[in-house]
């Protein structure tokens, strides 16, 4: 980790130890309200305090802005795959490829739900997990096997990648066959006996 | 650097970064494959508060005149990446090539997701 993300993270763990400090001390009565009071009519009296509060107030800002900015910079850079062309470079997101993999999926009706989320790792690789709910009739072995190939074929096919491609499947859930007709049987509401009667 | 400047015998031609913008969009769009022109992190808070973002493509021109330019994508599903992404480059610098006589230096394109269009 680099020492101006520790920093950072110091500097807000610090933040939020004082807020806390300031919290409990206001709830235990340490600090009677005129201290405060008196302080506060201090630094709004003279014009340093005032000046110092204010630029401390900016610098804060500063500070936050420049590591929030940092943070979402440095996400964005981790979450592509780029490469480059003789015109300039190609970043695909990783959540493009979450995309691909939810539309192509659809071919395989024993899969009812998909939830895709793919890395891609220091070592070059691209490591997809996939969390799948499946209905009941489906084979495991022949099925997440026909999976990690469909999907494996598919990510080198469009995005003609040469790096390996690792999918691992977890099965979150399996809908029976009775599940499924209760839910069916749910969605389909009675009908109101002369529910349309009167209207025009 | 927000313009382009040229001189001429009668004055001097000022392309604005958000013509070159228009222009690469366009071209971007004629691609078989590309769906629409993603959206960046700043597009999206201007948006939110309000402003009328007209492209969200990023354009670049420095002192000599060089132009860079980042597309965000969203391509059709179905289609191949690196081919589409190839052809719009060449589509985009033929294009600005062609309309502004402009230095094209690289043209990054950033592929942001992928949808459903025409071809299944």
């Amino acid at each position: 980790m680099r020492i101006f993300n520790v920093l950072g993270i110091l500097f807000y763990a610090g933040v939020l130890i004082l807020i806390g400090i300031g919290l409990i001390v206001f709830s235990l009565n340490i600090l009677p309200p005129e201290d405060i009071s008196n302080l506060l009519n201090f630094l709004q009296s003279n014009l340093n305090p005032r000046i110092i509060v204010g630029l401390a107030g900016l610098l804060l800002i500063l500070i936050s802005f420049s590591f929030a900015q940092l943070i979402l910079g440095r996400f964005q850079i981790e979450k592509t795959i780029a490469f480059t062309t003789p015109s300039g470079e190609v970043t695909i997101s990783l959540s493009a490829i979450e995309d691909l993999i939810k539309h192509f999926v659809v071919i395989i009706p024993e899969i009812k739900e998909l939830k895709p989320d793919v890395i891609a790792t220091r070592k070059g690789n691209i490591l997809v997990n996939l969390r799948v709910v499946l209905r009941s009739e489906a084979n495991l072995p022949e099925l997440t096997a026909r999976l990690q190939e469909i999907t494996k074929s598919k990510i080198q096919e469009v995005l003609g990648v040469e790096e390996q491609i690792i999918i691992r499947i977890h099965i979150s859930k399996i809908i029976s066959r009775e599940e499924r007709k209760k839910k069916e049987e749910k969605n389909q509401e009675p009908a109101i006996p002369f529910g349309g009667y009167g209207r025009v | 650097m927000d313009r382009e400047e040229s001189h001429t015998d009668l004055g001097t031609i000022k392309i604005h970064k958000n013509v070159v913008a228009s222009i690469a969009a366009i071209a971007a769009g004629e691609i078989e494959g590309v769906k629409s022109i993603g959206k960046d992190f700043r597009s999206g808070i201007l948006e939110l508060l309000g402003k009328k973002v007209l492209c969200y493509i990023k354009v670049v021109i420095d002192k000599n005149g060089d132009v860079w330019v980042e597309i965000p994508l969203i391509i059709k599903y179905g289609y191949n990446i690196p081919d589409v992404a190839d052809k719009v480059q060449e589509n985009v610098r033929n294009a600005l090539e062609k309309m502004t006589n402009l230095n094209i230096k690289d043209i990054n394109i950033n592929v942001q997701g992928i949808e459903k269009g025409d071809k299944e």
